[in-house]
């Protein structure tokens, strides 16, 4: 036992204190947090700040009302003919011009949005959407409706998506906040396993091409040195996790100080707010408060403690189901080259369960190919945390986790029985019939 | 202190090694010789733990082996290595704690052992920096640095400049002197020829001879001498007493190789050849552990 703690120590050890990790673990979470804070800022910004003017061209007896400007995008009529607007266009400070033509109501033809630039399709749509309205509010007026009904008409709805919990209380929920927990869960452990993985395989493949395997396995047994190094490097793999977490968590927050003046944060913590009174039932007339809002509110519905414990149960369980087969591999080659077709079978399960997940998985959580590929060993630890926000019910929780406990201690078994007739094997090509005979050696 | 006793281990269809005992005695230099693939490093494997034979056993101190013996046993393997990337304090320090030292004491012996070999300066650098002879050295200091009983050396010489070569081998007396075993496995005879008390031959999974070196040597002597003299002789005129094997003239001097015939004694054939020659130089011949090794192993290939 003392000797699995010596080589865990010097595994994890001569890792951490690698320049290359020391790197990676803090560049990454600058880097997320980079990235997290730009999205943040010109999405904000992108809000708060795209201002099209608009110059309206109209020859139209239809319409009696106008276009009607907000902060976004302003409307202006002007008298000038088409012909002259386009030729003035550069010298005016109006970015596009709309062309409204004589037309029925049945038959709307003709309309022409002219720019310097091409415009982009959410302001065609936002214009497009304008008049839509304004032809249908003048249709309905025609129909003899009040323009005082008309107004009363105008409500807009905000779905609050509540799910009821085993306990019969009600959680607040979002399939989008849902989904993008889940995406980044189940990238997150695609990524870990793949890495951590295959950092074991090649540390098994340098001890072998580094011929210190011999030395080693006279002093300790294969099982040791190969369990000593799968918790070696999945301690290093937590670490890495931890560190992230606890990083980006820090940075993300110094940076939004940093960045967003206080007025702004003002801001966004008083939508928050109101839409959290929203959330929980106070105003009978919500009004959306943009994608900010929306998906904090969700958050809150979310539990992160059992996300991340759950998260990391499924990462430990899942990479010691596939670092020992990585392993396993390590042991059969001698070079790293060599891995390629042994690496196909391991990868591909994990790949299926990584691109299902984020496709199958994410559309129909419940499903019965969701339910099976969190319960398969193979694909459970990636595609369980990808359920996980959306909600999964206790035993199906255990169940899986049971199953995939069971299903390392399996890998671990045969992989040992592997490894500790190919470390000691060079200068052969190995086979999968190869790889078979040495699991029934005795000893 | 080491018996082997009927060893068989058998590879798929490959059998490594076949009903092969050895009696190593303490404080004794073993040599373990073979050519390559004969069974030697399956063998070092069985002892060092490192597999187990499909039957017979290995008997250490009278005990059959176990997980204690592994600190009483040093092994440097053929295939040296180390981690390339660690540094060589660090990793002597890390191999000698898996074979039971604690910090402390490692940390000492190292100090030591470092100062006897001139390596101090060596403590921080990495693996990777060091020439291959220095490797050599770090790992043979690795290998006894927790004072084992017995020290089982593959290919002990190979990768060492004459200097270096000379050095290790004197430390190995020396600790041999101090009561540690050792067993050479080798198949270049000539190296470690001087050193082996005792030799076993392995080749094709079998042990074909076993015993002292001197023994050994005294039944491969065949009454073949080495003659020199000045003058002339007819080497037809031998009276029966010897045949003569080869003739070399070497400017007035002329170098002959006989075989004594039957009981006849070399003083017989020096008075058959005195009246006719002046003799300046008599050797017998006697055969180095490689002749002995080639001339067994052809053998067994012609049987």
């Amino acid at each position: 036992m003392n000797k699995i703690l010596l080589i865990i120590r010097r595994e994890y050890l001569s890792r951490v204190k690698k320049k290359s990790f020391i790197i990676m673990t803090f560049l990454t979470p600058l880097l997320i947090a980079g990235i997290y804070g730009l999205i943040g800022y010109f999405t904000y910004k992108g809000i708060s700040a795209t201002h099209d003017k608009v110059a309206v061209v109209s020859t139209n007896k239809t319409l009696t009302e106008k276009l009607t400007s907000d902060k976004n995008i302003e409307y202006n009529y002007v008298d000038q003919s088409l012909e002259e607007m386009k030729k003035s266009l550069k010298k005016t400070d109006y970015d596009y011009v709309l062309y409204l033509p004589d037309f029925t109501l049945t038959t709307p033809k003709g309309i022409e949005l002219f720019g310097e630039k091409q415009a982009g399709l959410s302001l065609n749509n936002r214009i497009s959407g304008d008049i839509e309205e304004l032809i249908r509010n003048q249709k309905l007026k025609e129909s003899g409706i009040a323009q005082a009904d008309l107004d009363q008409l105008k409500t807009s709805v905000d779905i609050d998506v509540k799910k009821i919990a085993e306990t019969g209380k009600e959680e607040s929920s979002s399939a989008g906040a849902s989904t993008i927990i889940a995406f980044i869960a189940g990238i997150l452990m695609f990524m870990f396993i793949m890495l951590y993985g295959i950092q074991v395989m090649r540390g098994v493949i340098e001890e072998k091409t580094s011929r210190i395997i011999e030395v080693m396995i006279s002093s300790v047994k294969p099982f040791q040195l190969m369990m000593g190094k799968i918790i070696g490097i999945a301690l290093v793999g937590l670490t890495q996790f931890i560190l992230w977490i606890v990083l980006t968590f820090t940075i993300s927050t110094v940076a939004v100080s940093f960045f967003v003046d206080k007025a702004d944060v003002k801001k966004i913590t008083a939508t928050a707010k109101n839409t959290n009174q929203i959330a929980t039932g106070t105003d009978a007339a919500p009004q959306a408060q943009g994608p900010m809002a929306d998906i904090q509110k969700s958050l809150a519905g979310l539990d992160f403690g059992k996300i991340v414990t759950v998260f990391i149960f499924f990462f430990i369980g899942g990479y010691l189901f596939y670092s020992a087969l990585y392993a396993a591999i390590g042991s059969a080659v001698d070079s790293e080259t060599e891995t390629q077709q042994f690496m196909m079978p391991v990868m591909l399960p994990l790949l299926l369960g990584y691109a299902l997940s984020l496709s199958v998985v994410t559309n129909d959580p419940y499903g019965n190919v969701a339910f099976w590929l969190s319960m398969i060993p193979f694909t459970s630890p990636i595609a369980m945390v990808v359920r996980l926000p959306y909600g999964v019910p206790n035993w199906e929780l255990a169940l899986s986790m049971v199953i995939l406990v069971v299903g390392f201690v399996g890998t671990v078994w045969i992989a040992s029985r592997i490894y500790r007739v190919g470390i000691l094997m060079y200068g052969k090509k190995t086979t999968f019939k190869e790889m078979f005979k040495w699991f029934t050696y005795k000893n | 202190m080491l018996s082997v006793n009927n060893i068989v281990k058998q590879y798929a269809k490959h059998r490594a090694l076949d009903q092969v005992s050895l009696e190593v005695e303490r404080g004794k230099i073993f040599g373990l010789l073979g050519p390559n693939g004969a069974g030697k490093t399956s063998l070092i494997r069985i002892i060092t733990q490192i597999t187990a034979p499909d039957s017979g056993e290995v008997l250490f101190n009278g005990q059959r082996l176990n997980n204690d013996h592994i600190s009483q046993i040093g092994y440097l393997p053929e295939e040296r290595g180390l981690y390339k990337k660690m540094e060589i304090g660090e990793q002597v320090l890390y191999l000698s704690k898996l074979k039971g030292l604690s910090t402390a004491e490692a940390t000492k012996r190292i100090k030591f052992w470092f100062e006897k070999l001139e390596m101090q300066t060596w403590w921080n650098k990495k693996v990777e920096d060091l020439s291959k002879g220095m490797q050599q050295k770090v790992q043979f200091v690795a290998t006894v640095l927790h004072e084992p009983e017995l020290i089982i050396l593959d290919e002990p010489f190979s990768g060492f400049d004459p200097v270096n070569a000379d050095i290790i081998k004197n430390e190995i007396l020396e600790l041999n002197k101090k009561g540690a075993t050792f067993i050479f496995s080798t198949h270049r005879m000539e190296s470690v020829e001087e050193l082996c008390d005792h030799i076993a031959l392995i080749d094709r999974s079998k042990k074909i001879l076993d015993g002292s070196v001197d023994e050994i040597k005294a039944t491969y002597r065949n009454n073949t001498y080495w003659i020199e003299y000045e003058g002339n002789y007819d080497t037809n005129h031998t009276n029966g007493l010897f045949d003569v094997l080869q003739t070399e003239s070497l400017k007035e001097k002329t170098l002959i190789k006989i075989q004594l015939q039957g009981q006849t004694s070399v003083n017989e054939v020096l008075a058959t050849l005195l009246p006719h020659v002046a003799i300046s130089r008599l050797d017998e011949v006697i055969p180095t552990m490689n002749d002995i090794f080639i001339d067994k192993v052809k053998r067994q290939d012609y049987e």
